[in-house]
């Protein structure tokens, strides 16, 4: 019994050290590439000082075209949006851009309604794309010690296993790792302006049935008035975009200024789904948006 | 508590320190353990249903004990048919009640009469078939006198409840694991290793095979209209090692899991897909579910010593019972016909023993062996489906060769990884079991290296994060 035990331990243990190894070089050069938006701030981006930055979820990311906001306006811009998070995301984001030794003169924070009213915000799905940062990155790790949520554990111990984290994101953090030591100035879906955008495929049946609806949209979420706080601060100008809702009209709080183009359009045939607008759905957006903010 | 959970990675150990602990104390101690630990594994599923199991066990032990006690034969049958028919109607109350009543209103509603049934709104408990099996085994091993009842309760219930084996078999028998629950266990270095290895063997099989396999499966079978012929052909292949990799993953982890408390199971996998024809596979899929049927079912029904005719009805009808075993669904009951119907030919020639005492592998093999992994994949079409409708739907794009795209597989980057995972992984297992199949190996031999391999593969290539629960659990 005592030499099985014993076998078990050492070669347990033996295996456990040489996997987190492994683990921990898979997020050693992810984190040295460019891969997601997180990396892609920290080593793919070679200018330091911004005019502007767009920062948001996938709204944010597939709405604002930095590259055509560039070439009309003359200024120089970064879309820096995350898909599938939120604004406690955003805040970490924002915390880590500005750690990597970038600034911006503007923000412009792209929302989403529910996000703003979520007045307990959770971890958000892509997080786990800020773990290769966790070691020298404070912001990171205090981050994850707060948040709650699904596996907030598995972040909570990724700086000492990182084989937890790398192991449940295989296909997310260690795959990557292993491209990023072949290819590290690979990204993954957006161009060298931080963009993306949907195909100009008209959004499905499914948004045919909506009706046109009037909402009313709250301030409830903390993490704005930390990112206000920060905004502050580093001397930045805030200023909140909504894209546009496939039969949506939203109506903000006066407290904050809001560019509000939940109805800019309301044709189909520019949208992706409901609340993404396609390619030809974003060159109007990032038009308009042009308009309001650079004129 | 899955197999594959952390939390069952807490539970084991607990258990495992907890029971040699008490190796010098009295064996009713280990064995008291072992069932409370059982009680609480279930109970961690739905505590509910465990009053069932109890229930369920306390008649089998009393009715065997009334059984062996009186000494009028009506009193015997008395209690026999009534522990049957009490078994029995558990199962026809939570497996089939829903199935016999929608399809008794669909006949009638064919007929043009409309009726509406009373249908019930509940959960199948996990692993009834299972547990209700290892007691029909035993009641009816007591009936036919091939063995004496068990006066010792807890001895009983931890051989009907024994946690590795509790939710998804191997459906056990009284007189292979009574006899190891009643003899003093002390510990054994070299089974305990091969329970280890036997484990990650079986997690390798669900985490990295079964599962990864499942994110494609899914896809196809929930939406096969829109899929090219080659892409269902891959589906039906991919559910195949799925299937597999699931439930012989379970076995695996159930068999290594008992090993280390120095209790041999029953084998369930004997690598099935290296079958030669149908009746091999029979004899290496689900072992210890088709010898059940075969002995309290096949040969009371007169087996195959009667005429042809007899073979064949009694081959339909446990074919039949099999698959409907599995679940009340049609699917299930045509999966069943269709083995029986590949089955026939055999029968008639006499050739279905005709691979049980060639165990050795030549290269003339090789087209037997694909054909009858072809028609099985093909048979999991039916048994994977939702309703006949959809398998027929599933078919008949198989043979629609007009679009011969896989692009499905790789349609971006995330697909193409899961292919890749998935190809890697089939290529180690179908390798792996060669090797062991040569060696006319009983269990799988791994090396150190092979086992290292396994845990690299777990951890860098299992699904986690889309976890699965066990196919087996629903039946």
């Amino acid at each position: 019994m005592y030499t099985f035990l014993k076998k078990i331990v050492i070669y347990g243990l033996a295996s456990f050290i040489v996997l987190n190894l492994i683990a921990f070089c898979s997020l050693y050069f992810l984190g040295k590439s460019c891969f997601y938006k997180q990396q892609f701030v920290k080593n793919g981006v070679k200018e330091t000082t911004f005019d502007y930055v767009v920062l948001g979820s996938s709204t944010g990311l597939t709405t604002l075209n930095t590259k055509l906001i560039d070439s009309i306006t003359q200024k120089k811009g970064l879309n820096i949006s995350i898909d599938d998070s939120g604004l406690s995301s955003h805040y970490l984001m924002l915390q880590h851009f500005y750690s990597a030794g970038k600034s911006t003169k503007k923000l412009i924070l792209a929302v989403v309604p529910d996000d703003l009213g979520n007045a307990e915000p959770m971890i958000n799905t892509n997080d786990y794309r800020f773990i290769p940062h966790i070691w020298n990155n404070d912001e990171v790790t205090n981050y994850f010690n707060q948040m709650n949520g699904k596996n907030t554990l598995l972040y909570k111990v990724s700086p000492y296993f990182p084989l937890i984290p790398v192991s449940y994101y295989n296909t997310e953090l260690f795959y990557p790792g292993l491209l990023s030591i072949l290819k590290p100035g690979n990204r993954y879906l957006f161009d060298d302006k931080g963009n993306f955008s949907y195909p100009n495929t008209s959004a499905n049946k499914e948004i045919d049935n909506l009706i046109h609806r009037t909402k009313k949209v709250e301030f409830k979420n903390p993490y704005l008035t930390k990112i206000i706080d920060f905004c502050t601060e580093n001397k930045i100008e805030l200023l909140i975009y909504q894209s546009p809702i496939y039969k949506t009209s939203l109506v903000f709080p006066e407290s904050i200024i809001v560019i509000n183009h939940s109805d800019l359009i309301n044709d189909k045939v520019y949208f992706y789904d409901q609340i993404h607008v396609n390619s030809k759905g974003r060159t109007i957006c990032t038009l308009k948006f042009c308009e309001s903010v650079f004129n | 508590m899955l197999f594959n959970s952390i939390e069952f990675f807490v539970f084991l150990p607990l258990v495992f320190l907890l029971y040699w602990m008490l190796q010098k104390q009295k064996l009713s101690l280990q064995n008291g353990l072992l069932l409370v630990a059982s009680y609480y594994f279930y109970a961690c599923w739905d505590w509910r249903f465990l009053f069932l199991l109890m229930f369920s066990t306390g008649l089998d032990y009393l009715a065997g004990l009334m059984m062996q006690q009186t000494k009028n034969e009506s009193n015997r049958k008395f209690w026999f048919w009534f522990t049957i028919s009490v078994n029995i109607g558990f199962l026809g109350v939570f497996k089939y009640y829903n199935f016999f009543v929608d399809s008794f209103a669909e006949l009638l509603s064919g007929l043009g009469f409309q009726v509406h049934f009373w249908t019930l709104n509940v959960i199948l408990p996990v692993g009834i078939s299972f547990y209700t099996f290892h007691g029909l085994s035993y009641v009816i091993d007591i009936y036919k006198r091939r063995i004496e009842p068990e006066h010792n309760f807890i001895e009983y219930a931890l051989f009907v409840s024994y946690f590795p084996l509790l939710v998804a078999g191997p459906i056990e028998r009284a007189t292979h694991l009574l006899p190891q629950i009643k003899r003093k266990r002390s510990f054994d270095y070299q089974k305990s290793i091969q329970g280890v290895k036997q484990i990650i063997w079986g997690l390798f099989k669900k985490v990295v095979i079964a599962d990864n396999c499942a994110f494609f499966v899914n896809q196809i079978f929930d939406n096969s209209a829109s899929h090219s012929a080659p892409e269902l052909w891959l589906g039906s292949v991919l559910f195949a090692f799925q299937i597999y990799g699931d439930f012989s993953g379970y076995s695996d982890i159930a068999l290594g899991t008992s090993k280390l408390f120095g209790i041999d199971l029953l084998r369930n996998f004997n690598f099935p897909y290296f079958s030669k024809d149908i009746a091999d596979f029979w004899r290496r899929w689900h072992i210890s579910l088709s010898t059940w049927f075969r002995d309290y079912l096949y040969i009371p029904l007169g087996g195959s010593r009667g005429s042809k005719w007899q073979s064949v009805r009694n081959t339909f009808i446990i074919f039949l019972v099999s698959g409907f075993w599995h679940g009340a669904n049609w699917t299930f009951i045509i999966w069943g016909l269709i083995h029986a119907l590949l089955f026939l030919p055999l029968l008639l020639s006499n050739s279905n023993r005709s691979s049980l005492n060639n165990s050795n592998y030549s290269l003339s093999d090789l087209p037997k062996v694909l054909a009858t992994f072809i028609f099985v994949c093909l048979a999991w079409v039916f048994f994977r489906a939702d309703s006949l409708t959809e398998s027929w739907h599933f078919i008949s794009g198989m043979v629609d060769f007009r679009d011969v795209s896989l692009g499905f597989f790789y349609k971006n980057s995330k697909y193409i990884l899961i292919s890749f995972i998935c190809f890697i992984s089939i290529l180690w297992l179908v390798i792996t079991e060669w090797r062991n199949v040569l060696k006319n190996n009983y269990e799988i031999q791994l090396s150190k290296y092979n086992l290292f391999v396994l845990l690299l593969m777990i951890f860098f290539m299992g699904s986690f994060k889309n976890q699965m629960s066990f196919i087996y659990f629903q039946f």
